[in-house]
């Protein structure tokens, strides 16, 4: 029965609960659709590490008087449980001519098939006998194309392949870069390994192939420095919900003053309905009553702004993905629902809230005074 | 015995420019079963001495006894249910719910009681078919005439079957024939079911229907017949 008399109140102010509800509406909206966009920006830059998050990067530790890697420690580390591929890189800053030009380039040396499995080709082949593979920026600067001859450190190569745009990367970074094949290499430079990228079975294992890489090789000495990319993506991760909070608290500014609307008509309820509170006191309601009456008032309009927000914010997240990401696949993540739930009860907490001092405002009547109201 | 006395009650309101004594010294004893007409000009104080034995309104001194419970010793909550189970109210204008039906209104008083659903019904009906409305339980006050709100709030008054029915100036917005009916509908559950009534009126019609009247004038009581 009071649920069915604070419906009527309601509707009796049809236009003034509307407008009301679409304020809650368009505040949960704001919440879940920015929390549904957050959690997709996240998932998008997370993707771009995906392929480099169960890697270790393991270089020598200079301090301690080690400039490479020794092929017995690369040995040591590819018998360890959970290791699944250990790459070791060559690399030295060398002289490169092209024409009249000249810089000096940092340059790899790898498999060739390693090579393959870490990056794809914009154009060529990946084939490195005898010839070398070059990054996308580098080629663009020094406007190379696939069959053009760079002498490297006094020696021809012919390109045979140049590498797409790889984006940023904690292990090697190939877009200013040339890739040879070991043995070639090892003509034009006399660096060792001075790098070994480390991939592991999986992401959950990476901490204790660490750790164990660290123990095995460094029990006497420190020679090598460890670092494992997870934790590069856990802060990622923390980044990013930190400024998804920041974002859903702009967002509830939206809902503050949806609640503001709430507290204002239903201040305007109590004023307007003075005289049947009074009558209500009169024949024998409580003050708590009142309040109750009150309170379904206000959770209705939450309930109803709450859901239908809800729902339009699936919506309201899938355009923002479109338009900003330009891709909606993560709309439909768990996390959504997260935070459509988030909004939910954000919505339907600050309805109530807001018709918590109307309610006690009411219930505050004296039956004499509301009674006498005209 | 007595269920309701006044004890030298005084009514004083005060504002800040000015004070008027509503109520004067009132002393006044009525026993179960009496129809007390109270009749004075406008600003006599009737309508306060009916707030007062209504428990809507405190004395600003002098003691009240309804139903032998002295009510300057009760808490809000307490006063609520002396009003909710001993007192029924009939308004000068109507004073229903308006987003209620008949039906609603007239069970309003028993959801407050917590009295469970069937017994309710079965009341409304009951009541609805005394003041001759049993047909009409659907409408919303607003689709009916004055005299059948007041019986409609006739039957609401009675829901909690209270011991006193204190009517303010129930026929002051009816004409003089559903005025005559209204008064016919209360004196008869006065005789019927021994409900105190006490009406107030500047009606000198409706003297008749009481066993007393009690006169006021500038908050005192100048006779009582």
């Amino acid at each position: 029965m009071y649920f069915e008399l604070a419906k009527r109140n309601l509707k009796r102010i049809k236009v003034r609960s509307l407008l009301a509800i679409v304020g809650i509406l368009i505040g949960v909206m704001a919440i879940s659709s920015i929390g549904i966009f957050g959690e997709s920006l996240k998932a998008t830059v997370l993707e771009n590490f995906k392929d480099v998050a169960n890697e270790i990067i393991i270089r020598p530790n200079h301090q301690a008087g080690y400039k490479y890697i020794d092929d017995k420690d690369i040995m040591r580390i590819k018998k360890m449980p959970h290791v699944a591929n250990v790459i070791p890189v060559l690399s030295d800053v060398v002289l490169v001519g092209y024409r009249d030009k000249k810089s000096y380039i940092a340059v790899y040396g790898m498999d060739e098939r390693e090579l393959s499995q870490m990056f794809e080709l914009e154009d060529g082949s990946f084939k490195l006998k005898g010839s070398c593979i070059i990054g996308n920026r580098l080629a663009e600067l020094a406007s190379l194309r696939v069959g053009k001859k760079l002498s490297i450190g006094g020696k021809l190569f012919r390109i045979s392949g140049i590498l797409k745009d790889a984006g940023a990367r904690f292990d090697i970074n190939p877009n200013l870069a040339i890739f040879l094949s070991e043995q070639d290499f090892k003509k034009i430079s006399d660096s060792g390994y001075d790098m070994l990228i480390v991939k592991v079975e999986s992401l959950d294992v990476v901490g204790e192939v660490k750790d164990n890489i660290e123990k095995k090789i460094n029990y006497r000495e420190k020679k090598i420095i460890a670092f494992d990319l997870k934790l590069i993506l856990d802060r990622i991760n923390k980044v990013f919900s930190r400024v998804n909070s920041f974002l859903i608290a702009i967002a509830s500014i939206s809902l503050l003053v949806a609640g503001v609307s709430i507290l204002n008509i239903m201040l305007m309820s109590t004023i307007e309905r003075t005289k049947e509170l009074g009558v209500m006191r009169a024949i024998g309601a409580y003050r708590v009553t009142i309040v109750k009456i009150f309170l379904l008032e206000a959770l209705i309009l939450g309930l109803i702004g709450s859901s239908i927000g809800s729902i339009l914010s699936i919506f309201g997240g899938y355009v923002i993905d479109f338009i900003l990401l330009k891709n909606v696949k993560y709309v439909f993540q768990l996390s959504s629902l997260f935070y459509i739930a988030l909004g939910f009860s954000v919505g339907l907490a600050t309805a109530i809230i807001s018709g918590l001092y109307p309610a006690w405002k009411a219930s505050k009547l004296e039956p004499i005074e509301a009674l006498r109201y005209e | 015995m007595n269920v309701v006395e006044l004890l030298n009650v005084c009514k004083l309101y005060k504002t800040q420019y000015y004070e008027v004594l509503a109520l004067s010294e009132v002393t006044l004893e009525i026993e179960e079963g009496e129809f007390i007409v109270v009749m004075g000009p406008s600003g006599s104080g009737k309508s306060t001495l009916l707030n007062i034995i209504g428990c809507l309104d405190k004395p600003t001194s002098g003691k009240v006894l309804i139903n032998g419970v002295e009510t300057s010793k009760l808490s809000d909550k307490e006063l609520t249910e002396l009003r909710r189970d001993t007192i029924g109210f009939v308004f000068q204008t109507f004073n229903l719910i308006p987003t209620l039906t008949v039906f609603e209104n007239v069970e309003l008083p028993m959801i407050f009681k917590g009295i469970e659903k069937k017994k309710r019904q079965k009341r409304v009906m009951e009541l609805l078919r005394l003041v001759g409305l049993d047909e009409l339980a659907d409408r919303k006050p607003a689709e009916m005439s004055g005299g059948q709100q007041q019986r409609v709030a006739i039957a609401r008054a009675l829901a909690n079957e209270p011991l006193i029915l204190l009517c303010d100036e129930p026929t002051g917005n009816l004409d003089t024939k559903t005025g005559l009916q209204i008064v016919d509908i209360i004196k008869q559950q006065n005789e019927e079911r021994g409900v105190t009534v006490i009406l107030v009126t500047h009606n000198p019609s409706l003297q008749d229907f009481g066993n007393r009247v009690v006169k006021l004038r500038d908050g005192r009581i100048i006779d009582v017949l």
